[in-house]
């Protein structure tokens, strides 16, 4: 047989046999022993020498491409079973993707407390430092410096846990505005706060009330703060908290620690003011407390009325949540059973 | 108060409904709520009793003929025992609504034919309580003749239409009719007219039957009294009992219903006295004196030295403002009688109607003031009104106890700095005109306005008051929306807060769900975890002996929610609390308010799954979560676990002290069994961390380096050790022997039992050793290895195995 026939047929039958191959270690086996130092082609090509001299670029040229195509065969086999392998593999790694997850849990904060952060939040993009005070205070701070001496009337509106004649438990955030308004160094601008906390009331615990509930007080200090500024800040944290397109009215009350006094209602979210069982048929929601410093709290605090002026509001996270969310029960909150409060995962 | 719309038609013209009303008058004054009397009431009418009969089947029912207004009479069963003939009374005609959904239907009583219903007043929708006592029993009879067949609402006031307010303390002004009608009249720019009450003067005569002396004069800044000679007390009439009887007052007699007419219509309080009652007839008001007996109707009120009463000799007619005692009340028979009208201290009465329970319609008003400049007037109108009922022969003039002239308040304002206020930019005119609306005057000066106030609105005493009065008139709906305009601040957590959300946050990533409990516990809670050791804080006055000291540890709270959670099958349990503990130094009033953060853990960590097995909290679980919290206090601190048996109710043999340098900042451990078990707690892991100690440890500085480029070398360690020595002495000796090149010291085994000797376990540590600047040598391992090797073996006699 000539060469030229030999690399021939050694073309053809390695074609076939990557073809026929089943496994990968079949095709390397191939390799090694078709295409290696010590195989055929190499040898054939030993006799190289026996080929006249004009024909050997033609039987060289000849022998690569021999020895590429029976590589190429064995690359395109080897690929195909590469395919398979992985198709297999797939198929077998199959799972039941509705079986239940590893559970990975993140507790929830308290619906309070969320409700009091992004609250908290509002006022802090607006300015506002958070202060909290202190849940014993002085009768001093709870009440005198509120315009609310001994016998004030105003003090049967909020029955006290007293700890002893001085001090109490405090029955409001309110009772933060004079440490802050005497700590405060007016030449460095407003006193803008908020003050969250924990107040105290002697109240029989039941749907609606509970000794033990939370507040955050309001107060703004500086020239020229007037009830349009209450109005327009309050509207925003309305919108903030119950939705855009909240509107706000005041309405005419009384607080000894602020002159004007308003009560705050807003347009209920739920029906839109049209008029509904939780805005009980009026259009608005009463959901909090708000005024104009009274001149007398400014003073009391070394703030000259004249040149300063305030606002102030108060209102009640419970309240707030129990709107938002349709709590029924203010003792929900305090009974902290975890199928209530995981509910409210993330809503804030 | 509930103000009435024909009452008040007296003094303003009325156009609106009551629903629009109380709602303007809510957005401008004082809350209010509609309220319509007798909406469903139909076919009631006057009837004339022509014959009753008794039936022939019923011992108390009788067979009444009643003209209606219509042809014939018509026959009603009525088993009233005061029904008569010749009365006029209520009639429920054939098809007549009730109130309660009773409607009224033509029948047969014991066989004889019933076509209607005689009425009490009670049926008709007037509670028992409120009318005349004589009618409690039976049927409504009319004083007199009214014509058969017309509809008795007006009458009687059944459908009256009302604007009920809800009063804030400041506005007591409104608690009288004339009051309530200058409000409701500003609202409505209405100036409401009122006729000034006169007395016949040919009745009027120089008496002087009686005395007066005010001792407390400080806090009876008013007394006056008028005599009436030869009254006789019968009933008021019909048209002063229907608006008593609508505003929740009974109508009683024609002198006392006169009284109680006067309060509402002036918001003054009156008392009668009968004057030959009086043993001594000289009235002085004095404070009473500790045990002095006051005899009511149903009882006696011992009063005290701070008590304000009304004597006559060695009597005690009534404590002043409050409430009037049995020994002068005046009755039928009573001929010659004393009204009074007096200005007593808010706050004294006050303190009283408290101590003894007698807080009423007139206390309310004293407590919260009443306008002095009518109280004259108010007594005049009283007077005239017992006159024109009972008909006196003889009228005193004013007896004076104590008058105090009153003066109107002047109010000195700038209307730009008003203005400026609202945020509002109303022109003078405008604003004065506002305050004419409410009956002020007011002198203008440039900018300057000064604003006299009549006594009635004794509320108004500063400028801020003229702000109120005028933005609210003008409409709080008029305000523009803005916000406060001055300089930029910078709002924001404090560090601590920050500090502290942090930590929360932490707890919140390992799953632990936040709950929040009452501060004030019961004392056996204080007892149970002081482990601030601290002096208890109690309430002076508590409501309950669950909530009487002021809470000195968060765990009492978490054991309460784990046991709530746990008796509702919520078994598995991972919560926290951040809040204050109060914790009172000995000697000091005060507690300090301490930050704590406390977690409890109950049940399993991970339940029964189709891919994993159950695993239940223990205390390593626990601690896992504090170690996380500690590491986030990026705190410059050695944090470390000292076991203790110090605490009664925590595990003695698992529970830890948290220390922070050597200081305590916390605890950690099992509850006590015996615990678990008092408190319904399956096993329950708790822990707790002062996070103002923690606030206050200095931070790390850290500074940044990169992560090591050369490998590290391990080294297995496997020891055998006496059970007492604890793992962290291990640790800490392994480091000290270590070199500098040992990096980390893990333990990943621990055994006790089979094939280990007894009261001794087994160790084994995985140490790890890196020069970050180079590539370690087994001999530099190696050395450093046997130096630790050798140190546990001489220090703790450990076997390395």
């Amino acid at each position: 047989m000539s060469l030229d026939d030999k690399l021939k047929s050694l073309r053809e039958n390695g074609i076939d046999e990557a073809k026929r191959a089943q496994r990968l270690q079949e095709l390397n086996d191939l390799r090694v022993n078709l295409l290696g130092k010590k195989g055929p082609i190499t040898k054939a090509l030993r006799g190289m020498k026996d080929v006249p001299a004009e024909q050997r670029p033609e039987i060289g040229t000849l022998a690569n491409n021999v020895k590429n195509d029976i590589q190429q065969a064995i690359e395109e086999k080897m690929t195909e079973l590469n395919e398979k392998l992985v198709a297999h593999q797939l198929e077998e790694e199959k799972i039941d993707v509705t079986l239940p997850a590893a559970k990975q849990v993140q507790g929830t904060k308290h619906i309070l407390n969320q409700t009091i952060e992004d609250i908290e939040q509002f006022f802090i993009g607006l300015g506002y430092e958070v202060a909290p005070g202190y849940e014993v205070e002085e009768d001093h701070y709870n009440f005198e410096r509120l315009n609310i001496p001994k016998d004030h009337p105003a003090r049967d509106m909020q029955d006290t846990f007293y700890l002893s004649d001085e001090l109490l438990m405090r029955t409001q955030t309110s009772a933060q505005e004079g440490r802050d308004m005497e700590a405060h160094d007016f030449t460095k601008g407003p006193l803008k706060m908020i003050s969250p906390g924990v107040v105290y009331r002697r109240d029989d615990d039941d749907a609606t009330h509970s000794h033990q509930f939370h507040q955050i007080e309001g107060l703004v200090v500086d020239k020229n703060i007037s009830m349009a500024d209450l109005k327009g800040t309050l509207e925003a944290l309305c919108r903030h908290v119950f939705g855009a397109q909240r509107e706000i009215r005041f309405r005419p009350s009384y607080f000894p620690f602020t002159e004007p006094s308003v009560e705050v209602d807003v347009s209920c979210f739920n029906c839109d003011g049209k008029g509904c069982r939780i805005c009980k048929y009026t259009g608005w929601i009463e959901v909090l407390g708000a005024g104009l410093t009274h001149p007398n709290v400014l003073k009391m605090s070394g703030i000259d009325p004249n040149e300063y002026s305030g606002m102030a509001f108060g209102l009640g996270p419970e309240r707030f949540a129990m709107l938002k969310y349709g709590i029924n029960d203010i003792r929900d909150f305090y009974l902290n059973d975890v199928r209530f409060l995981e509910q409210f995962k993330g809503v804030n | 108060m509930k103000i009435s719309v024909n009452w008040l038609k007296d003094y303003i013209p009325v156009t609106h409904t009551v629903e629009e009303m109380a709602n303007k008058i809510s957005l401008t004054g004082i809350e209010s709520s509609p309220v319509e009397l007798g909406t469903e009431l139909t076919g009631l009418v006057v009837g004339h009793v022509t014959s009753v009969k008794p039936h022939p089947d019923s011992d108390h029912l009788k067979v009444c003929m009643v003209d209606v207004g219509e042809d014939e009479d018509i026959q009603i069963v009525c088993g009233a025992p005061n029904v008569a003939v010749d009365q006029y009374v209520i009639v429920a005609t054939h098809g007549a609504h009730l109130p309660d959904g009773i409607r009224i239907k033509r029948g047969k009583l014991r066989g004889q034919e019933s076509n209607g219903m005689i009425c009490g007043l009670d049926e008709v929708g007037v509670p028992a309580k409120y009318m005349p006592e004589e009618f409690e029993n039976g049927i409504y009879v009319f004083d007199e003749p009214q014509k058969p067949g017309t509809a008795v609402y007006d009458l009687l006031g059944l459908k009256d239409q009302m604007v009920d307010i809800d009063i804030t303390p400041n506005r007591a002004d409104t608690l009288g009719m004339r009051g309530a009608a200058w409000e409701i009249g500003a609202t409505y720019d209405e100036k409401p007219s009122f006729k000034k009450p006169e007395l016949n003067a040919d009745k009027i005569k120089d008496l002087n039957d009686v005395d007066v002396e005010v001792e407390e004069k400080s806090l009876v800044p008013d007394y006056l009294l008028r005599e009436l000679k030869d009254v006789k007390v019968g009933k008021s009439p019909l048209w002063m009992q229907r608006r008593l009887w609508n505003q929740g007052i009974r109508p009683v007699n024609s002198v006392i219903d006169a009284a109680n007419y006067v309060m509402i219509e002036y918001g003054q309080p009156i008392q009668v006295y009968d004057l030959d009652k009086l043993t001594e007839k000289k009235l002085v008001i004095k404070k009473a004196h500790d045990g002095d007996k006051l005899k009511l109707a149903d009882e006696d009120k011992v009063l005290n030295h701070n008590d304000l009463i009304i004597t006559a000799g060695e009597d005690i007619l009534g404590v002043a403002g409050i409430v009037n005692g049995t020994v002068a009340q005046v009755d039928e028979n009573s001929k010659n009688i004393l009204l009074e009208a007096g200005v007593f201290d808010g706050a004294s009465i006050r303190k009283t109607a408290q101590r003894h329970d007698l807080r009423d319609d007139a206390s309310n008003r004293f407590e919260k003031g009443v306008d002095n400049g009518i109280v004259s007037e108010a007594l005049v109108r009283a007077t005239q009104l017992v006159d024109e009922t009972s008909a006196a022969e003889e009228i005193s003039k004013e007896i004076v106890g104590n008058y105090t002239e009153a003066k109107p308040t002047v109010i000195e304002g700038s209307v730009s700095h008003i203005n400026h206020l609202m945020g509002l930019e109303l022109s003078t005119d405008e604003m004065v005109g506002i305050l004419n609306r409410l009956g002020f005057t007011v002198k203008v000066d440039g900018d300057k306005i000064t604003v006299t106030i009549p006594t009635r609105r004794w509320d108004m005493a500063i400028e801020a008051d003229l702000v109120e009065e005028v933005n609210r008139i003008y409409g709080y709906e008029n305000l523009p929306n803005t916000l406060p305009a001055g300089m930029e601040t910078r709002g924001g957590y404090s560090q601590k807060r920050e500090f502290s959300n942090k930590l929360r946050d932490v707890l919140l990533g390992e799953g632990m769900d936040e709950v929040i409990n009452f501060s004030l516990l019961s004392k056996k809670e204080v007892d149970d975890f002081n482990t601030a050791n601290t002096e208890y804080t109690k309430l002076l006055h508590p409501m309950t002996e669950d909530h009487e000291y002021l809470r000195n540890s968060l765990i009492p709270g978490l054991v309460r929610n784990i046991a709530y959670n746990q008796a509702r099958n919520n078994n598995d349990l991972s919560i926290f609390e951040q809040a204050r503990i109060f914790a009172r130094p000995k000697g000091q009033a005060r507690p300090n308010e301490i930050e704590y953060l406390s977690g409890a853990i109950s049940g399993n960590v991970i339940n029964d799954s189709w891919n994993t097995k159950a695993q239940k909290v223990d205390f390593y679980y626990l601690k896992g979560i504090v170690d996380e919290v500690l590491s986030f206090t990026n705190a410059d601190a050695k944090f470390e676990y000292e076991a203790t048996a110090d605490y009664s109710n925590m595990h003695p043999g698992q529970t830890a002290q948290i220390l922070a340098n050597g200081q305590v900042v916390g605890l950690i451990g099992k509850l006590h069994p015996k615990y678990q078990k008092d408190h319904n707690v399956d096993e329950t892991f708790v822990f707790e961390l002062n996070i103002d100690a923690l606030f206050e440890l200095n931070e790390k500085s850290i500074k940044s380096q990169s992560a090591p480029k050369y490998p590290s070398v391990s080294r297995d360690l496997a020891i055998l050790v006496k059970s007492d020595v604890e793992n962290a002495q291990i640790i800490s000796d392994i480091y000290e022997n270590g070199g500098k090149y040992l990096n980390d010291v893990t333990i990943f085994d621990v055994y006790e039992g089979k094939n280990i000797k007894t009261n001794y376990k087994s160790l084994a540590y995985h140490l790890e050793f890196l020069n970050p600047n180079g590539t370690l040598t087994d001999e530099e391992v190696e050395k450093a290895f046997s130096l630790v090797k050798d140190s546990l073996v001489e220090k703790f006699n450990v076997e390395i195995r």
